[in-house]
Parts: C-alpha cells; sequence; structure tokens
C-alpha cells in the first residue's frame, strides 16, 4: 500500500516537473532562510582600548580597523588641523622613516592608512602579523615633520580651490552650513584662511587631545585566531598611554523658522542641486528608530520610492531623487530629499520634493508600501550576512550607541512589528514641510525667475539668496553681469557684419529715410538724409513744415526750431560729428574708446551695453547682433533729460538691413515712428546739407 | 643546475596555490544557445542572478550611437507579465537589490537575493529577455532620464569628459571612439522601430550568458532554469563588424576645455592591445608600478618628492578590441603641465632602458596576489566575473588562474612591452584645462 503511494506520489512529482510553469504568476519565495548571527569575541586593554575580533576563514584575508569614537570636534579659526593630522598620520612613524614604512606596506601588497582619528588595513593573512605591527608604530608613533606639514597644507590648498567651482561640493558644502549653522562642528568648513592659520604645533596639540585611547575600538576580521590575535594586538597598543580627550561645547543649530527656499548662484552649472533639509534629533536606541528608518525608505529610500517614482519614474526630471536620515549620538543630524535636476525644472522639482514630504506626514501610507519597505530591510539584513564586516559593524553599534545586547537578533522581528501608525508617527516627528530649508545651486539666469513664483500648499516660498560659503547676499543682478570673452569690438562686428557687413556699408556714399508718427491725432513726419563726408539732416515736420531740425555738413551746422537758426558751436558739433556719418559704428570702431558695460533686458531681450559717449548708451542684441535701443542724456538748463530710440521690424534693403521702427521717448513724451521709405545712394544731394 | 630551479619554482607555486580560494563552476548551454555557468556557496543565504548580453557601445551604428546603454534603462521598463514600473518593487519587495551597466563591449543585468528567492530572479531575468515591452511611453520616459544621467555624469562632473576627449583622439574607425552614453541628439531622433529592431538582434539567448551563484542547489537550479530560460527562441546569428585602426606614428596634441574643474591636467594616452592579449597583461602591470601606492614611482617623484603634482594617476582601460593605456597628472600650484609630462616621461624612459628591480618585480606580484584574493569576495562579485570572463575572454578559468598570468611575467617582458607601445610618437598628448585659462 505505502510503496503504491509512493509511486503515485513520484508519477505525480515527474508529470509535474513536465508541465509548463506559469510565467503569467510571479514565483512565490521558499521558505525563509535560517540566519546564523555569529558573536564578535572581545577584549579590552588597560589602557581603555576594545578590541572586537571576528574570525572568517573563506578568503586567506584580514582586515584591520581602529576607531576613536570621540565627540565631534569644532576647529573654527584653524578648520582643517584635523584633516591636516589625518595627512601626516600613516607616514612612517619616528622609529621608521616614511619612505621605507611605504615601501614595505606596498611590497606585501597589502594597504594602510591612518586617519586623524582611525586608522585601517588590509592583507592577505599571511602578513597580518606584520601590518598590525606597522599600523601600530605609525598611530601610536606618528613623525611629524615640518616639510610633510607643508607640502600636505599645498595639497590641501590646492584640493579646496578645485572645488570652488564643483556644482556638488559647492551643494554640499551650503547644505551642511546651512543646515548646523558655521559655528558647529558639522557646519564649519575648510578655507583658504583658516588652513594657513594652522601651524605644526597644531596638529601635534591635536594629535595628543584626541587620539588617545578611552573610546578606541579595534575590530580585526578574518583569517585569523583569536587567542593570536590577542597577544599581537596586546603587545602592539599596549605603549599607547591611557587619556581622554577634552570635551567641547558649541552651539545648538536652530530649526528654519518657516519653509523657505535657500538660492546659491553658479553660473557654469547645467544641473540645479537640490536639498530639501530638516534637523532631527535621531539616535539609534531611540524607539523609533526603525520606524524612522521605514518612513524615509518609503519616501526616498531607493529606486521604488516615491519621490524615485514622482521624480525620475513619471516625471524625468532628473537621474535619481532620494532621501536620507542620519542618526547621531551625539546631537542633531538632518533629513534631506535631493534631486539633482535640470535647470528649466528646478521649480517644478522643489515643488514635487514638497509634496511628497508633505504627503507622507499626512497621509497614512499604504499597507503594500509598508510592506515592501520591511521587505526591502529583511532581505539586506540577510544579505549583509554574507560579509564578515557585518559582524563586526553589529558588535561595534551595540558597544557605541547604546544599544541593548539583542538589538540585532531582534531586528528582523521588530522589523516586521511596525505598523502603518508607527510609519506615520516617525515622519510626523522627523520630516517636516513647514520648517523646511529647501536649498537650492544652480545657475540662477535660468532658474531664478520661475522659483521666486514656487507656492506650496498656497503659499508663496520665499527666496533667500546665499553665497557659496552660506552667507546671506543679494539676489543676483544679471543686468549688470559682463560675460567674459567678448570685446566692445566684437559687439559692433557683430552688428557691422548682422546689417549687411563692413564692405556693403562702405560702399554706401548716401542713404534717405522718412517715416511717419502721430502725435494727438496728427502726423509728424521724419526726414533724414546722411552722405559720406559727415554730412547730417534730421527734420521733423508736422503738417509740412518744419518743427525742429539739425543739419550739419562737415566742420558747420545749425539747429533749426520752430523757425528759429542757431549755429551749432565747435563743443556741440564735434560731439554730433560721430553721428554724422553713414554708419557710426564703423567710426566707433575706428575711434576704439567704446566700452563695454555689461548685459541689460531690454523688453524680452538680452542687449550688450556700450558707452559710446559720456552722453550716450547703445543696445545690441546678444543673439542678433542688432541695436535695439539708444539712450542719450543731454544737459539743459541744469537739468538732465534722457532720450531713448529703440529699433525694431529691421528689413533689408539694398542689401542692408535697416530699423522701420523707431521709438523715441524723451520725458512724458512718446513717439512711434514707421518708415515709409528708405533709399541707399539715391535721392540726396549736396544741397540738402546747406 | 635546471632541475633545482625547476624544484623551487613548483614549491613556490605550490605556496601561492594555496592562499587563493577556488571558485568551483560548472557550465552548459541550453538548446537555444543561451550559455549557463552555476556557482554553488552556500555559506551565506545569498543568491545572484545574472545575464550579460554580447552587446556594448560598439555594435552601434554610428548614427545611433547611445543604443546598448539606452537598452540598459528601457528593460526595466516591463514585460508581458511585468507591469510596468514593478519591476523594481518586485525585486525590493522580496529583499532584494537589482542594477545594470554597459560598457562598450558588453551590457549586464543582475539581482540579488535571499536565497529563498532564487526562482524569481530567474522569472525576471527570463521576462526581460523573452518578453520585453518596447513601446513610446517607456522610450520617452527613459530618453529624460539618459539625459539627466549624462547632465550628472558627464556635464556637470568636474573631469567627467575625460574618457570622451582621449577616446575622440585615440579611435578613428573603431566605435571606440564614441561613448557608452551617445550621443543625445541620436536618442532623440530615434524610433519606436529602432529600438524594436536593436532587442530583436542583440536579445537573443545565443547572444547571452546565464550566471547563478551563490546559495542553491545544483540541480534543482538546473531544472528551474530549464524551466524559465528554456522555452525561449534562438535568435539569428549575431554578424559583427570587425574594425581596425591604423598605427599611431606622430604625437597627436590636443585640448579640452572643462567649465567644472579649477586644476588642470595633462594625459598621456596610448592606443594598446585587446585585454586578451599578454601585452594587455603586461600594461596593467606598468600601471601598478608607476602610480599605485605611496612608494610607485611617479607618485614617489611628483607628488612626494618633488611636490609638483597634487595626483598622478595611470591606468590600463581594458577593452575587448583595443585598450587604452592613460598616464597623467594633476599640477601643484603654478608647475606647468609642460614640467610634468617631462617627469612622467622620465619614468617611462627608464622602464625601457633599464630593468625594473627584483625587489620592485616582486612587490608587483604581491599586490596582484592581494587584487586576486580580494576580487572574489562577494557572490555578486563572483557572478560577475564568471560572466565576463566567459563573454569577453572566452575563458572562465581565468577567474582561478589569472593570477598565473601576472605571475608569470618577468621583468624584461616588463621592459619590452612598455619600449613597444609607451613611446612618445604613438600617443595623445592631451591638456585638460579649466575653462577661463588657454593652455599653459
Amino acid at each position: 500500500m505505502k510503496k503504491i503511494l509512493l509511486s503515485t506520489i513520484l508519477c505525480l512529482s515527474v508529470a509535474f516537473s513536465f508541465a509548463q510553469i506559469d510565467r503569467s504568476k510571479q514565483p512565490e519565495p521558499g521558505p525563509a532562510p535560517e540566519i546564523n548571527l555569529q558573536e564578535a569575541k572581545k577584549f579590552t586593554l588597560n589602557n581603555g582600548l576594545t578590541v572586537m575580533v571576528v574570525e572568517n576563514h573563506k578568503l586567506p584575508r584580514v582586515s584591520i580597523q581602529l576607531n576613536l569614537d570621540n565627540p565631534p570636534i569644532f576647529e573654527g579659526q584653524k578648520a582643517g588641523v584635523q584633516s591636516l593630522t589625518g595627512s601626516l598620520m600613516g607616514k612612517g612613524s619616528t622609529n621608521i622613516p616614511k619612505d621605507e614604512f611605504n615601501e614595505e606596506v606596498d611590497f606585501l601588497g597589502a594597504t594602510l592608512s591612518i586617519g586623524a582619528q582611525s586608522a585601517y588595513a588590509s592583507c592577505l593573512s599571511k602578513y597580518f602579523p606584520r601590518i598590525l605591527e606597522l599600523m601600530a608604530d605609525a598611530a601610536l608613533n606618528p613623525n611629524f615633520t615640518e616639510e610633510e606639514f607643508e607640502k600636505e597644507r599645498d595639497i590641501l590648498l590646492t584640493a579646496i580651490k578645485t572645488e570652488e567651482s564643483d556644482v556638488s561640493a559647492i551643494a554640499s558644502r551650503v547644505q551642511d552650513v546651512l543646515a548646523y549653522g558655521k559655528n558647529h562642528p558639522r557646519g564649519e568648513y575648510l578655507t583658504e584662511e583658516t588652513i594657513n592659520t594652522v601651524r605644526l604645533i597644531d596638529v601635534e596639540q591635536f594629535y595628543r587631545d584626541y587620539f588617545v585611547p578611552a573610546n578606541a575600538y579595534l575590530i580585526v576580521i578574518g583569517d585569523v585566531d583569536f587567542e593570536t590575535t590577542k597577544a599581537l594586538v596586546t603587545t602592539a597598543f599596549t605603549p599607547w598611554t591611557k587619556a581622554t580627550p577634552p570635551s567641547l561645547d558649541y552651539s545648538n543649530p536652530a530649526q528654519a523658522q518657516y519653509t523657505q527656499i535657500n538660492f546659491v548662484d553658479m553660473p557654469n552649472a547645467v544641473q540645479s542641486e537640490i536639498s530639501v533639509q530638516n534637523l532631527v534629533d535621531l539616535k539609534m536606541k531611540n524607539d523609533d528608530y526603525l520606524d524612522a528608518l521605514l518612513a524615509n525608505r518609503i519616501l526616498g529610500g531607493g529606486a521604488q520610492a516615491r519621490l524615485f517614482l514622482n521624480l525620475r519614474e513619471d516625471k524625468g526630471y532628473t537621474y535619481g531623487s532620494y532621501s536620507g536620515i542620519g542618526n547621531n549620538k551625539w546631537g542633531p543630524s538632518t533629513f534631506r530629499a535631493t534631486a539633482s535636476v535640470r535647470n528649466a525644472v528646478t521649480d517644478s522639482s522643489v515643488v514635487e520634493i514638497l509634496k511628497e514630504v508633505d504627503k507622507i506626514i499626512d497621509t497614512p501610507v499604504t499597507q503594500e508600501e509598508l510592506d515592501q519597505a520591511k521587505a526591502k530591510y529583511v532581505g539586506n539584513f540577510v544579505m549583509a550576512l554574507e560579509r564578515p564586516q557585518t559582524i563586526a559593524n553589529y558588535a561595534y553599534n551595540i558597544e557605541t550607541e547604546g544599544l541593548s545586547d539583542d538589538f540585532y537578533k531582534t531586528y528582523l522581528e521588530r522589523i516586521n512589528a511596525i505598523t502603518i501608525e508607527d510609519v506615520q508617527q516617525a515622519a510626523k516627528k522627523y520630516f517636516s514641510a513647514n520648517n523646511s530649508r529647501v536649498v537650492v545651486v544652480g545657475k540662477g539666469s535660468d532658474v531664478i525667475e520661475n522659483l521666486e513664483k514656487v507656492e506650496f500648499n498656497g503659499k508663496k516660498v520665499p527666496v533667500l539668496y546665499y553665497d557659496k560659503t552660506g552667507d546671506k547676499t543679494e539676489k543676483p543682478n544679471y543686468d549688470a553681469a559682463i560675460p567674459e570673452g567678448i570685446s566692445a569690438e566684437d559687439i559692433l562686428n557683430n552688428y557691422i557684419e548682422a546689417i549687411g557687413g563692413k564692405d556693403k556699408l562702405e560702399a554706401v556714399q548716401s542713404y534717405a529715410l522718412t517715416a511717419e508718427a502721430s502725435m494727438q491725432g496728427q502726423t509728424l513726419e521724419l526726414v533724414m538724409k546722411k552722405s559720406e563726408n559727415e554730412k547730417f539732416l534730421q527734420d521733423v515736420r508736422m503738417m509740412g513744415n518744419s518743427v525742429q531740425k539739425q543739419v550739419i555738413d562737415g566742420d558747420k551746422g545749425y539747429t533749426m526750431q520752430m523757425g528759429q537758426r542757431k549755429d551749432l558751436t565747435k563743443e556741440e558739433l564735434d560731439m554730433m560729428k560721430e553721428e554724422a556719418t553713414t554708419f557710426p559704428e564703423l567710426n566707433y570702431l575706428l575711434a576704439g574708446d567704446v566700452a563695454i558695460e555689461g548685459v541689460e533686458t531690454i523688453g524680452d531681450k538680452k542687449a550688450y551695453k556700450l558707452k559710446i559717449s559720456d552722453s550716450k548708451t547703445a543696445f545690441y542684441d546678444v543673439e542678433s547682433g542688432l541695436k535695439i535701443q539708444e539712450v542719450t542724456v543731454q544737459e539743459a538748463q541744469g537739468q538732465t533729460m534722457q532720450a531713448t530710440v529703440k529699433f525694431e521690424e529691421y528689413k533689408e534693403v539694398s542689401g542692408i538691413k535697416f530699423p522701420f521702427k523707431l521709438l523715441q521717448s524723451a520725458g512724458p513724451m512718446n513717439f512711434e515712428f514707421t518708415v515709409k521709405d528708405i533709399k541707399v545712394n539715391e535721392g540726396v544731394s549736396d544741397a540738402d546739407f546747406e | 643546475m635546471k632541475k633545482p630551479l625547476a624544484f623551487f619554482s613548483l614549491l613556490i607555486s605550490a605556496i601561492t596555490f594555496s592562499t587563493a580560494q577556488e571558485v568551483k563552476f560548472e557550465e552548459y548551454d541550453l538548446d537555444n544557445g543561451m550559455h549557463v555557468i552555476l556557482h554553488q556557496d552556500n555559506g551565506a543565504p545569498v543568491v545572484t542572478t545574472s545575464v550579460m548580453y554580447h552587446v556594448g557601445g560598439k555594435d552601434e551604428d554610428p548614427s545611433k550611437t547611445g543604443f546598448a546603454h539606452f537598452f540598459e534603462h528601457l528593460l526595466f521598463e516591463g514585460t508581458k507579465n511585468i507591469e510596468r514600473g514593478e519591476w523594481f518593487k518586485i525585486v525590493s519587495s522580496n529583499g532584494g537589490n537589482n542594477n545594470a551597466n554597459t560598457t562598450m563591449d558588453r551590457t549586464y543585468y543582475y539581482e540579488t537575493f535571499p536565497s529563498n528567492n532564487l526562482k524569481l530572479g530567474l522569472w525576471l531575468e527570463s521576462e526581460r529577455l523573452m518578453h520585453p515591452i518596447i513601446n513610446q511611453i517607456g522610450v520617452d520616459t527613459q530618453k529624460e532620464v539618459v539625459q539627466e544621467e549624462k547632465r550628472l555624469r558627464v556635464d556637470n562632473s568636474p573631469y567627467g569628459r575625460v574618457f570622451e576627449q582621449v577616446s575622440k583622439n585615440l579611435f578613428k574607425n573603431h566605435p571606440y571612439r564614441w561613448q557608452t552614453i551617445g550621443s543625445l541628439d541620436h536618442l532623440a531622433s530615434a524610433t519606436l522601430e529602432d529600438f524594436q529592431r536593436f532587442n530583436e538582434i542583440y536579445y537573443v539567448p545565443n547572444n547571452a550568458v546565464l550566471v547563478v551563484a551563490g546559495d542553491i542547489d545544483i540541480t534543482e537550479t538546473k531544472k528551474m532554469i530549464q524551466d524559465y530560460f528554456g522555452p525561449i527562441p534562438k535568435g539569428a546569428p549575431i554578424e559583427r563588424k570587425t574594425y581596425s585602426e591604423e598605427p599611431i606614428k606622430e604625437t597627436m596634441n590636443a585640448t579640452f576645455n572643462d567649465p567644472n574643474i579649477q586644476i588642470p591636467l595633462i594625459l598621456l594616452a596610448y592606443r594598446t592591445p585587446a585585454q586578451t592579449e599578454r601585452d594587455a597583461y603586461v600594461l596593467d602591470m606598468i600601471s601598478t608600478y608607476l602610480s599605485d601606492g605611496p612608494s610607485s614611482k611617479l607618485y614617489k617623484k611628483m607628488v612626494d618628492d618633488k611636490k609638483m603634482a597634487l595626483q598622478v594617476l595611470a591606468f590600463n582601460v581594458a577593452q575587448e578590441d583595443y585598450s587604452t593605456y592613460i598616464v597623467g597628472a594633476l599640477p601643484v600650484g603654478e608647475n606647468s603641465l609642460a614640467n610634468l609630462k617631462t617627469e612622467i616621461d622620465e619614468e617611462i624612459e627608464k622602464i625601457k632602458t633599464d630593468l625594473i628591480s627584483e625587489k620592485d618585480h616582486q612587490k608587483l606580484i604581491n599586490k596582484f596576489e592581494n587584487d586576486f584574493v580580494n576580487s572574489n569576495s562577494s557572490v555578486e562579485g563572483i557572478a560577475n566575473s564568471l560572466a565576463r570572463y566567459y563573454m569577453l575572454y572566452d575563458d572562465v578559468n581565468l577567474i582561478n588562474n589569472q593570477i598565473d598570468i601576472y605571475r608569470s611575467i618577468t621583468r624584461e617582458e616588463i621592459k619590452e612591452v612598455a619600449t613597444k607601445y609607451l613611446n612618445t610618437n604613438q600617443r595623445l598628448e592631451l591638456e585638460y584645462l579649466p575653462e577661463s585659462k588657454n593652455a599653459q
């Protein structure tokens, strides 16, 4: 009976194995794999150094990590001392010269580096005893020399210089400055000035103060044996003198009072770096620590989180948008939702990120989202077991973060117990949409206009401007910015090229123009004639009568106003002569005294501003090169009068482009002249200029 | 005399061999031409499922560059049985990680899961190959994403265009002259049909290798693979064009201005043989000799002693048809690029005229041994190596014995190879400068 049953089952299973699998259904996971949490073995030296050993014999290698779990250090005016101490460590020891030391480490194919408050080495296990010795020697007997100090300082100075045009480096600096303030260890940054303040004795002092064993942990992982390791470490690190680092007070950073955009202008940016951030007080030992991690995971913890799905998958604004929440046992850290987006969608991206932050605070997440986030944490936890470092990290965290001994043993259980409500509570507590600092670093000329229009929850989000060091500054004024690499001469040449080219202009001996404007129902008629040899006529008539006339003929000239004739003085003549030519730009070029004053927006166009003389400026379209405006300032009876002429609707006549619309304004008076006729090399005679 | 020597070297190899962990693997072909490699390691409950396709930037039409990389995005959009936008969700909601990457030679996709989700990994990868959905909405979305990727990684990134500038100068005919990311214009103008055709040609089982590595049972895994990948029809054989480059006989000079940098960079770049050639391995050793570690020749001299360089670099970009060997330096302060070049050349000349010391030679071998041990430390890494050695080197055993090639390279060979390739008249000299300054 039994036998028959068995063979039936066998038959069935054979039949099954030949059946087609159902591809339309996502395969179900098998039974959960068994988790084995290995324990790290520990011992402590008399000087306070705690040692943790994780044996793993899969590969013939060892890593050694030394961590000094000291409180954060504010470096202030000597910002850079920590970094320089780090650079000077590991350059040999007082026992072994640097070159010999490097040579030996390299020869063994090992890596060894020592920082200001850490050390790390890795090597094949056969070289472990020697590498441990070298590490302890270099860490405990550093060889600080003036020569190395100067070299490292130069390198550091050069390195911070490279950051100045690096958009993401500036962004991360300003994000920290604005979050923590400059008087906080996490907000301060290095400058040329602070680095130059540091002396070798400061480095030595820093080392003496902070490179001490009170809060030190040495973690050995890999193909080693505990007892041997204990003996080797004890020998190597017993000489380390017992001491505790000084503790310092520093200002407590404050949350932003209201949600605001903090903008930093970087004209070379092709993308904007956005960080929507607020301060959080999160420690690993908090009961809601895992809740906060899950909330962050659902919001922006990866490629299936809300920010990514919205800003990348749905909108295509960015290559990726993520959020992160920090934890720090010493003080505040930050929550940040970030994206690098193209300039044109900077404002929209800010709004979308704020919306997502607001939504996860306001509305419960779905069960599906929660389950997914949990699965991800469970998976990561399981898969991390492949790395021997994981066991070491766990032991280190339990020790330094004040966690319960079973924190990791109960980890999966606790993850699975988290509810939708827990997640929302954590989001409410740790994320903020009302006290958020939206730090945007980007190309102001492309993004400011729209950024200033950003509204969130029906309210305008104020934009405050900061410089690259996080100091408040004015809104950038693009009107004043003079572009590099273009000269007044280039602009004049571009104009000449744009209207027909030098050859064509020089072939013009004369031209005559008639135009009309209307004034209070009357028609104003303008006649202008220009000819070689500084001949110029401008006659404004109303109903056939001349109301205003200017004539220049070489060295003489006059004006006539309402029938009253007045000869021009030599001074007046000199001033007007330059205009009394067919195309004055040809003369400006020859004179060479025209200066570029900036770029301004005229109507909807950007234009170069050229100073022609003390009383005259002209504006040339950046794109087309055409002249679009002239402004003349005149002193008359102690008063300054400004007259503006705008040139529009360029059309070609005899191969040369002329403006067919002239908009004149002087004080309250505005005239719009429409050109009726232009003649080139005809319709002008010498008699016109008499 | 000969005998004791042989005995001695045998002894050495016996000792050194025992230091390396052997990666055991099994390989076979499915009926549809798909190659399969399995590696079992039950040390931790983790499994990686990956597929490498033999299609990269170099298979592209010169007027449609960027396609291979674009597919790396497009093929996450969804399949007949996986709705659009669900892919990442499925992976993460089952505790996994996934990613993909593209080079000029191949495209690689992988998932790593807790080992109870092996079947899921196989289902995902078989779906990607069997019924990808390539439609307008996916194409449009990913076009935007790729544009952002380029801005992020290339246009906005300091020194982000170094490879573009080097490749464009070193290669005149070979597709290596363009970059994997390709041309945004080409992508913008490409039609849905263009993408569908590319998929039909290259995304076929006979152009792919499947690797499953980690906590598996071999027999069960084979059955699952047959279930999921067996029914996928074989594709037409792929016709590959070959391209060759004329040897470089005169120094090429070029400059490039990068608005994202402040410190200029001098680069000397050589076109060198394919990664499978022994000479490429030798060049790897030369670059380590020159710039890897604080006691390497260039670092020691230029950064440490003379303090004229902020950083020195030397690397061998190993590829299937040709490699590129690049040496360079960033100046400290006012040191000119010309001076840096002189210093670099001096060291290269030394390799060409004198044998490197025996101690330096042993040091190189120690370094490569260390790297070798570390290269196989995760199942994800092992899966990638197995696929790469199969597809691009045609020798999966390299995963265990590539180190022997390095061990066998002699000092004389290093000298010969340097003399053969590292000549002034066979290279590009590229001044990679900040925007505002002219050549120094």
